[in-house]
This record gives structure tokens, C-alpha cells and sequence, in this order.
């Protein structure tokens, strides 16, 4: 009987989205937004491919040049995120990051690659686990922090009809003006409620604190609360909408985003397999 | 209505009373002794198992008893909680039968109980567990609380020279999310006999030689497969039951619960595999290596294909000419009900969860047709206590006859039905044998008018 996990390609579906938005949120003022995901713990199953296109849109957003970077209103992001996995407890995620802006038309804006490991289905833990990490290069008209790498681990628990995922991201900026600030903390959440077996609706958080060390005052802070809902229609497919709205003066006022998934298996399963 | 939880507690009242009674040392010694504990068992290198079996083993010892004889078996129950033995496939009052929820007193937590009755009918039985796991994976059938049990005919039939008997069981699992959206049990280890493939002992035969299998599914949720590379099986029994058809088929399948009773012309020396059909199984554990005398090396598989199974080819074709006009038809809906991503869902029979299920009302000596509609994404074992049924209609076959059963699986999405004579009086189980499903309901009584 198989046990590909639907549930789980919804969870880190929305999960995986919120890595970039990490990314480029790292200053204050900076741009980002390209995925907006809260990861779930787990992985691709081997032999096989995710794709995922997140578009997200700022219907309110800066509307001023910040120090060379291109303001966020009425941008729109289309991000490519083409996850393969490798083992039952492995896989790597690749993004291409793109921008469409009248005045700017459709632009590149940069591309990340991010293995994850996982704690394996066999070590039983009451909690689903893994880590992940993502490096990456963006132009920089979209983000002053051209190179960036980031650290985030997962946690995610189903209870009933209840989801829960925490994602303490942690940052750091290998090239950009943010190389002096250190390691930033952008952490990300997620609470679901599954009110059939197609529709869930939940709450997803997002926010960068700053440093680690020193963080910033809640004016320079970003932090964003989504309400989305994700429709389970088919194991090979995933979808997550949600519209978000931003808390703190430095961050982007209104956002729509949206992930369109699906699930490609390279190995033809017989009935002997 | 008397829920699991609290029937466990009052079964446990009534088991110590009993306890008390042998304690006073006034009865003769038991045909057959049972001490139900906690053990640990090496299912393969490196590779122990924390569960609960019978006699420190898995499986079971083999109970041999004879039909019709009154057998007296002694059971002493030294785990943590209250249990109970099913005796599957007998023909027995429902204070013996080994269910709860028909009636049988449980067995408190170090207490000691009895049982006199008189094994029927003759076949191929077992014994286990019937407790709810309720999700914990260490329990009930979860356990390795499973044995073989063979009630003799008065007149021993079958012409074999040597009698084999497997258990099939899968270890270590848990809940996993599905294809379907809903969560279903998922395994680390499978095994035959208590050993994965290649630990253990081999099962030894010698050219010519005529072995009959008695295979069982003690699988706790799962369906299996399997195959003897480089022999066929000629198919005598099913459920214990001969078939009015006997058939040489290449693969057996068993859903849990059921057992397969075949013989095999051991004519192709070797030593082989005899495991299950699909690889990720096998690759699990769940194989045997079967070694003809004089004969060494490594064991041979011959992978097949495809899974080719159906219960028509064993039953006698119906002609239609049966006067059914005096059979009751009784409807079973199966149904699920959601309880979301992150549980188990709950299970329906005609709307309804155990113990809300409604007890439908037997007249002795009438003859009962189920209908069984299977409205669910899962297949169903389902098993009827104390009585065995004649398949009709099963998922995939039409109509059939003859063919005597008591756990019959009915595949997501179909029907079949199934008959039975109203010939024993007293609370009758009848439920999915998936212990998952037990546990979230769905069981259902007949109670006798």
C-alpha cells in the first residue's frame, strides 16, 4: 500500500515557499516576497519531481526607490521551484526568481539551490523534522544582499484536523551591505485546520526580527500574516492561496500569493513494486 | 450501550473471580496451557522486537485438537492489561469465543482464567488477540499475540507427507499520510513465522515429497501476496474450509484473517524463496528460504509480474436453480468519515460507528444473505464471528456457490455478498478484521431473537 504523502506535499508546499521571502526580507526595506511558503518536514520521495510556480503579487506595497532597489508595489513575482528527491529522507529544491513591474517588464531577478535532509519515517519520532539550507545569488535591483544563505529548521505536527509548523530560520549575507549585520532571524509559522479532506484553511506567519544578536526595533521588523487556504484535489497536485497583510511599518502592506504544484513520478509503479 | 473501555474493566472483574477459583488447586490439568507476556523476539540480525506473544513465541504454539472432543485450554495473562483469545473460525458459545463485545469475560492484568468447550468444525483455525490497539502500535494485533490452530476431522483426510504451517505479520509500524488523504498503517519489518528472509532456519523438504501448506495472514492491517518460485500451489482450503474447486494457482493473496491451505509437488530440487510477490515486501523481510535435502546455495526467486487472485476460481459455479426465495437480505454500507489529515478516519456500517452501530436481530434457523457495499477508498476484511458464510459474491468473480468462508475481503468501491444459516445462538460479532478499523469502528452485533 503506498504512503506517498499528499498531506505532507501540501505541508512543504507551503512550506517552501516562505524560504526566499526570508531571503530578500532580510533588511529592513529590503524586497523579497518571491516564496511564501511555511516548510513542512517532509521530503520528495525519490524518483521523483515537485513542481511548483508561486506567484505572488503586492497590491500595496513601497512605492518609493529604497538605496537602488526597485520598489515592491504592484510587483509581480513568478518563482519556478523544481524540488527532486533523492532518498526517503532527502531532496534538493532549485528556484528561479522573477519579477514583471510596469516600467521594468519581466525580469530575472535570481536563483537559489536548497537540499534538505529529514528525520526518516522509521525513527518514529512525534514530530516531523528536517533541515534545510539555501544559497543563493539575486540581481541587485531586487535585493542589496546579492548573496545570501540561509538555515532553517523545520518542525510539523498533524494532530486530528489540526496542522502546526514552526520554521526558526536562520540567515546570513555573504555579499551586500548586510555582511555587518551578521546572522538575522526570520522566523516563520504556520496553523491549519482541515475543515474536509479537499479544503484547509489556517494562519501563516512570517517576520524578520534582525539580528540575532540585536533585534530591531519593531518599526524595522517585518511581519506578515497570511490567511490561506490549501486544496487537497489530488495527490499529484497542490494549491495554496492566501492573502496576507503586513503588521509593521516596514513591511509590504497587502500581498496575494499563490502556489500552483505538481507531482511528477519517474518510475512506472507496477503492482509488484 | 457498554463501551470497549468499559467493558475491559468489567471482563477484568470477572476474569480475577475466576483466578481465585483455580487458585484453590481443585481442577485437573489443561490440555493446553497459554501464558500471554511481554517478550522480546529476534526477528532478524540484529533486529529485536519488544511485543507481547503467547508462550514467549511467535508465533503460538500449535494447538491440535481434535473435532468434537472437549479440549480444556488454561490462558494467564502476565502483561499490563486485560486480554482476551479469539478463537478464530470456531463454532463456539459467545462466553468463550474470545470477543468482548459478544460477551467473553477478559482477562485482568495477572489473572489466570479457563476454558472447556468443544472445538468445531475442522480446518485450519487460529488463535489472537482482540483487544484495541487504540494507535498503539505495540498492541493488540500490532503484538505478536498469534497461533496456528488445527481442529482435526474424526477422519483425517488429505494425502501429504508433511504439513507446514506459516504465519504472515508485519512489525514496527505506524501512521502515515496516504495517496488518498487519509492515514493508513505503514511497516518497518515483515516477517513468516517471526523471522525475516534469511534468518532462521529454512524450511526443509525432499524431492517428491507432497507438503501441505497452512498459511496464515496474522497481519495486523495488511493484504499479502505470495509466491513459491519454481512450484505452483494447488489450492485445498480456504479459511479452513476445503473448496468445492480445488485450483493450481501461481500466487496465494491473503487478507488478514484469512488463511490458505495448499499443497505443493515438491518436484523441482533447489533451494528457493517463498515469499511475498511485491518487492518493497519482500525487501522488508517477509520471504522464506524453502531447501530440498542434498541440495545448497543461494535461493532462487522468480519474480512475478502481476497479482493474480480471485475467490471464484476455488467455489462451484452457481446455476441459478437455488430456491432463494426464502433468504433475508441484510444491507451493510461501509462507509469513512473524515476526521482529518492528521487522524485515522473513522468507519461507518450503514452510518453508523461502533458502538452506535445498530444490533440486528437473528431468527435461529433462518438463512441470511449480506449484502456488503463497500462505499470506501480502502478494501475490507471483514469477518464474521462464530458462524462461517457462503460467498455469493465476491468483488471481483460473479456468481458463485460453495465456497465457505469467515473473513471475506471486499475490495474499495464494489460488493459482494455472503450467506449464512442464523445456527448458533448468542452475540455475534461481525467487523473489519484491519485493527485500525476496529478500533475506530467498525464492528457491528447480531444478537439472536
Amino acid at each position: 500500500m503506498s504512503r506517498m504523502i499528499r498531506r505532507n506535499s501540501v505541508r512543504w508546499c507551503v512550506f517552501a515557499l516562505f524560504v526566499a521571502f526570508g531571503l530578500c526580507a532580510l533588511p529592513a526595506m529590503a524586497q523579497g516576497n518571491y516564496e511564501i511558503q511555511v516548510y513542512g518536514a517532509d521530503t520528495i520521495a525519490p524518483k521523483s519531481t515537485m513542481v511548483e510556480l508561486h506567484s505572488n503579487f503586492t497590491p500595496v506595497g513601497q512605492k518609493k526607490f529604497f538605496d537602488g532597489v526597485y520598489p515592491t508595489n504592484h510587483q509581480e513575482h513568478e518563482t519556478l521551484e523544481i524540488t527532486q528527491g533523492i532518498n526517503d529522507w532527502s531532496e534538493i529544491g532549485f528556484y528561479v526568481f522573477t519579477s514583471l513591474q510596469d516600467g521594468h517588464g519581466w525580469q530575472w531577478v535570481g536563483d537559489h539551490i536548497r537540499p534538505r535532509v529529514r528525520v526518516p519515517d522509521s525513527w518514529h519520532w512525534p514530530v516531523g523534522v528536517s533541515l534545510s539550507t539555501e544559497v543563493g545569488y539575486q540581481r541587485a535591483v531586487y535585493s542589496q544582499d546579492t548573496w545570501t544563505w540561509e538555515i532553517r529548521p523545520i518542525i510539523d505536527k498533524s494532530a486530528g484536523r489540526w496542522y502546526f509548523a514552526v520554521n526558526p530560520a536562520l540567515e546570513r549575507t555573504w555579499h551586500g551591505p548586510d555582511v555587518v549585520q551578521g546572522i538575522g532571524f526570520s522566523p516563520a509559522a504556520k496553523v491549519g485546520y482541515d475543515f474536509t479532506k479537499v479544503v484547509s484553511g489556517g494562519l501563516e506567519y512570517y517576520a524578520d526580527y534582525g539580528r540575532i544578536t540585536a533585534v530591531s526595533a519593531l518599526h524595522d521588523q517585518q511581519q506578515q500574516l497570511f490567511v490561506v487556504t490549501d486544496l487537497n484535489v489530488s495527490p499529484k497536485w497542490e494549491i495554496n492561496i492566501g492573502v496576507g497583510v503586513g503588521a509593521t511599518a516596514s513591511t509590504d502592506h497587502w500581498m496575494v500569493k499563490g502556489i500552483l504544484g505538481r507531482h511528477f513520478s519517474w518510475v512506472k509503479q507496477s503492482q509488484v513494486d | 450501550m457498554v463501551t470497549r473501555r468499559r467493558f475491559l474493566e468489567l471482563g477484568g472483574i470477572s476474569t480475577v473471580s475466576s483466578a481465585l477459583a483455580f487458585g484453590a488447586g481443585e481442577l485437573a490439568a489443561p490440555d493446553y496451557s497459554l501464558e500471554i507476556a511481554p517478550c522480546e523476539v529476534e526477528i532478524g540480525p540484529k533486529r529485536k522486537i519488544r511485543t507481547v506473544a503467547y508462550n514467549g513465541q511467535v508465533p503460538g504454539p500449535l494447538l491440535r485438537f481434535r473435532e468434537g472432543q472437549p479440549v480444556t485450554i488454561e490462558v494467564t495473562n502476565r502483561t499490563e492489561n486485560a486480554e482476551v483469545v479469539h478463537w478464530h473460525g470456531l463454532f463456539l458459545r459467545s462466553e468463550v469465543d474470545g470477543a468482548m463485545e459478544e460477551g467473553t469475560p477478559m482477562i485482568a492484568p495477572g489473572a489466570r482464567t479457563r476454558m472447556t468447550f468443544v472445538p468445531k468444525p475442522a480446518g485450519f483455525r487460529w488463535y489472537h488477540t482482540h483487544t484495541a490497539a487504540n494507535g498503539d502500535f505495540r498492541k493488540a494485533q500490532f503484538s505478536g499475540q498469534h497461533g496456528f490452530l488445527l481442529i482435526e476431522p474424526r477422519e483425517n483426510a488429505g494425502a501429504y507427507d508433511q504439513e507446514i504451517f506459516l504465519a504472515l505479520h508485519d512489525w514496527d509500524g505506524q501512521m502515515l499520510a496516504s495517496d488518498d488523504g487519509s492515514m493508513n498503517a505503514s511497516y518497518r519489518y515483515s516477517t513468516v513465522n517471526g523471522k525475516m528472509v534469511g534468518f532462521g532456519e529454512p524450511l526443509r523438504v525432499k524431492d517428491g515429497q507432497r507438503v501441505l501448506f497452512h498459511i496464515l495472514n496474522a497481519s495486523p492491517t495488511e493484504v499479502h501476496w505470495l509466491a513459491f518460485a519454481g512450484h505452483v500451489f494447488r489450492v485445498v482450503a480456504l479459511d479452513g474450509n476445503a473448496v468445492p474447486s480445488p485450483a493450481v494457482v501461481s500466487m496465494l493473496r491473503l487478507a488478514p484473517a484469512e488463511r490458505v491451505s495448499a499443497i505443493v509437488e515438491m518436484t523441482n530440487p533447489g533451494v528457493w524463496i517463498l515469499g511475498e510477490v511485491r518487492k518493497h515486501v519482500q525487501a522488508a523481510g517477509m520471504a522464506i528460504h524453502v531447501e530440498y535435502a542434498n541440495r545448497s546455495g543461494n535461493a532462487s526467486w522468480e519474480q512475478p509480474q502481476s497479482l493474480i487472485w480471485n475467490y471464484e476460481q476455488f467455489a462451484a459455479k452457481d446455476d441459478g436453480k437455488r430456491d432463494e426465495s426464502g433468504v433475508v437480505e441484510i444491507p451493510l454500507v461501509f462507509e469513512s468519515k473524515f476526521r482529518g489529515h492528521g487522524a485515522a478516519d473513522h468507519w461507518m456500517i450503514n452510518g453508523k460507528s461502533y458502538p452506535d452501530t445498530e444490533t440486528i436481530a437473528l431468527t435461529r434457523g433462518q438463512r441470511y444473505r449480506l449484502r456488503f457495499k463497500n462505499r470506501s477508498l480502502d478494501d475490507h476484511p471483514v469477518h464474521l464471528h462464530r458462524h462461517s458464510f457462503e460467498v455469493r459474491n465476491a468483488s471481483v468473480g460473479g456468481a458463485q456457490k460453495g465456497l465457505m468462508k469467515d473473513v471475506i475481503l471486499v475490495d474499495a468501491k464494489t460488493e459482494a455478498a455472503v450467506e449464512f444459516t442464523a445456527d448458533n445462538p448468542g452475540m455475534t460479532l461481525f467487523h473489519c478484521h484491519q485493527q485500525d478499523h476496529m478500533d475506530n469502528g467498525f464492528m457491528m452485533l447480531f444478537r439472536y431473537v
